[in-house]
């Protein structure tokens, strides 16, 4: 076996980091590398790993990156996209920006960017996911797969390896209904304490400031929020800044690479066998209920089946984990109706609040009992409309209400704790007012929207997909060993897994720190750009280990998987 | 028997001081916390369950018929812990003194609301999550 090119402590270092940002801010899948069950790796995949490792079009791959002007071009490409607002199910406009860059910058043809303006990608059977189109950016390498004579697809669609990272991000919660949506990327020494409120953000002084289209302007600023550490201890000893920018952790920085590597790709004119797409994916947060990889996976949520349209074989995601098992999670946007908009009666804000009152006293397992499965809720939002008219009544509010957990049956106890709440709000509002549950002046309920992420329980960690993310990791040096962490997580994973794909996850990103994932204060600090070159040759030799690859030295490695992607229904188009 | 007495206060406050007219204008209760991931930042304090206990609270603290809630919102996505929470308020009362009573009790009222969900959660002022105060805190505007 060959030695792995990068310092095992850089890329254990590496790994802790990316615990901190992972488990703070950005998914919900336990650290990387912790020991849990053993995989088996076949030979072929451990030779293959070896083989295109150390591939010299690989490693001129590797090199290219790994100088300061490709590291730059990396930085200047992250800040540029992170700072344009992509909320779930609002991701065109930097979808757009990726697609643009794809044709006149990273080399690529209109024809290899395989997703459209309007959302729609043409081979897929769920070009609508609740009810809106899906934004979606994706681009292919293609692979030589397609031109053999004993090519098999799937009613035309030849095999492909997916590589994907979202690209929306929690905050903010709209695009903006008017004027420039660009978010103001603003920059605090580490001496000052976390910002407590969105007016202390938006009071700090610096800031990253950008041209008119849209370059960051290298200025002292620039400067400062680019220097890299390795630690959080050191950028405050050495005159770091916290970068707050939503999304720095959950996951732009990864997500942006992840097109770094396809132009790298292509420019370095690595082959593949089967064709391999690169996806900036929507709807990953929020709302969003997993759109982008429900499009690409033909998953049907009235049954809970996927038709894998594009026949894709493996799947490897971006954010980080590196599990196997996807629990699902329970969302519910539950709307309480008065009857009529006066301002005595029932009141829907008051029913609301009694509900989420009532909500926000259950305990769940994981209040109760250390070492308990993980099992979470919140009400992560709520609304009202307002009064038609000065004097009269709220006509009806809105929450919204997501539970987890690791296990099914304790996530099945919490919905069985909380969606009573829903009702019982409006039941005591009701009964507040002497009105019956059902009577023409009370409070009634609606159900507006259910979010479901699909689970899977692996029956056994050797796939494909994890073969691959694991030897990958062994033959660089990011792991010492093939084990695949026993815990479980939430991702866009879920809808692979659950539709019979093989995936595994991993990162591109690298961050000295970071906190705040979520909330109006998400930053993070530049990490080694050493770190990210390392990834992203993981991560490229995983893809290929799967996928098949044509070797500088004129020799093919074959795909380790069959041509043909599991589904769970036939695809209709 | 306390809401009773309470109304008592209110109407005698508003007796007297008769040479003041009917006051009735709105009153915004935000509460801030520290949000975060709905899984992996679970256990943070929300300030929507702060503003939701809020709500419970001013039933008891107001007298029926002196204030109308016309808007109850905050958070901004379902799988992030809400990091903001606003209750807005139309309070009537027959004199500016006992308005001053009213907006005192949503006050007090804001207070517990937010003192109830820390408690819940087990944090107290000068507690950090993350580097950020890991409470829920509370303040009344008049608009």
């Amino acid at each position: 076996m060959t030695r792995h090119p990068y310092p095992r402590a850089l890329v254990a270092t590496a790994t802790v980091l990316l615990a901190t940002i992972v488990v703070g801010a950005s998914q919900d899948g336990p650290p990387p590398g912790q020991a849990g069950t053993r995989a088996t790796i076949p030979a072929p995949v451990v030779a293959a790993a070896e083989k295109i490792a150390t591939d010299p079009q690989v490693m001129a791959l590797v090199k290219d990156q790994s100088t300061d002007a490709a590291a730059k071009a990396r930085w200047n490409q992250f800040l540029e996209l992170v700072r344009i607002p992509s909320p779930p199910r609002q991701e065109h406009l930097k979808a757009a920006e990726i697609h643009r860059r794809l044709v006149n910058e990273l080399g690529f043809t209109p024809d290899e960017v395989m997703t459209r303006a309007d959302g729609v990608i043409p081979a897929s059977d769920t070009n609508i996911v609740d009810g809106l189109p899906v934004y979606n950016a994706c681009v292919v390498i293609k692979g030589s797969y397609a031109g053999r004579a004993d090519a098999q697809h799937y009613k035309g669609q030849f095999p492909k390896v997916l590589v994907e990272g979202h690209i929306d991000v929690v905050n903010p919660e709209e695009l903006p209904k008017s004027g420039d949506p660009s978010i103001r990327i603003k920059l605090q020494p580490y001496a000052q304490p976390v910002v407590a409120t969105p007016e202390e953000l938006a009071a700090i002084p610096d800031e990253l400031s950008f041209d008119a289209r849209g370059r960051v302007i290298e200025n002292d600023k620039y400067a400062t929020a680019s220097k890299v550490f390795a630690n959080a201890r050191e950028a405050e000893a050495g005159g770091g800044v916290r970068i707050y920018v939503p999304g720095y952790g959950d996951m732009m920085p990864s997500s942006s690479n992840a097109f770094v590597l396809a132009a790298a790709m292509k420019k370095h004119k690595i082959k593949p066998v089967y064709d391999i797409w690169i996806c900036g994916t929507a709807g990953e947060e929020g709302k969003g209920n997993l759109a982008g990889v429900k499009q690409l996976y033909g998953f049907d949520q009235k049954a809970g089946t996927g038709s894998n349209p594009l026949n894709i074989v493996a799947n490897f995601g971006l954010e980080g984990g590196g599990i196997v098992n996807f629990v699902g999670s329970y969302r519910f946007e539950m709307k309480f109706k008065a009857p009529f908009a006066r301002p005595n009666g029932p009141s829907a804000p008051a029913a609301m609040a009694a509900a989420i009152a009532k909500i926000a006293e259950v305990k769940t397992p994981t209040d109760l009992k250390p070492g308990a499965p993980k099992t979470t809720y919140t009400v992560g939002r709520a609304s009202c409309e307002p009064p038609p008219r000065p004097g009269m009544g709220v006509p009806s509010c809105s929450l919204e209400v997501d539970m987890r957990s690791t296990r099914k049956e304790t996530l099945e106890d919490i919905r069985n704790a909380i969606e009573p709440a829903f009702q019982a709000g409006a039941s005591a509002e009701n009964a507040r007012h002497g009105r019956k549950d059902g009577s023409a002046e009370g409070i009634t309920l609606e159900l507006m929207w259910y979010g479901l992420r699909p689970a899977y329980v692996a029956e056994s960690v050797d796939n494909v997909a994890v073969h691959a993310g694991l030897q990958s990791g062994i033959q660089l040096g990011a792991i010492n060993a093939p084990f695949v962490s026993d815990g479980s997580g939430s991702l866009n994973d879920n809808v692979p897994a659950h539709t019979g794909v093989p995936t595994y996850q991993f990162t591109l990103a690298s961050s000295a720190a970071g906190a705040g994932g979520h909330a109006f204060w998400e930053w993070g600090t530049r990490g080694a750009p050493a770190i990210e070159v390392a990834r992203m040759h993981r991560v490229l030799t995983a893809a290929l280990i799967v996928s098949g690859f044509h070797a500088a030295d004129g020799t093919v490695v074959p795909p380790a998987v069959g041509p043909i992607g599991k589904r769970t229904r036939d695809t209709v188009r | 028997m306390k809401r009773l007495i309470l109304t008592l206060a209110f109407v005698v406050a508003a007796a007297g001081t008769p040479a003041f007219g009917q006051q009735s204008t709105g009153v915004r209760v935000e509460f801030q916390g520290p949000g975060g991931h709905s899984f992996g930042a679970y256990g943070r304090v929300s300030a929507l369950h702060a503003a939701a206990r809020t709500v419970i609270l001013l039933q008891k603290a107001l007298p029926a018929g002196s204030y109308q809630i016309t808007n109850l919102t905050g958070g901004n996505s379902v799988n992030a812990i809400a990091s903001d929470g606003i209750i807005e308020l139309k309070l009537t009362a027959r004199n500016a003194k006992a308005y001053d009573a009213l907006v005192a009790a949503v006050t007090k009222a804001a207070e517990e609301g937010a003192a109830a969900e820390n408690a819940f959660r087990g944090v107290k002022a000068g507690d950090l999550t993350a580097g950020a105060p890991a409470t829920v805190r509370s303040i009344v505007t008049r608009f």
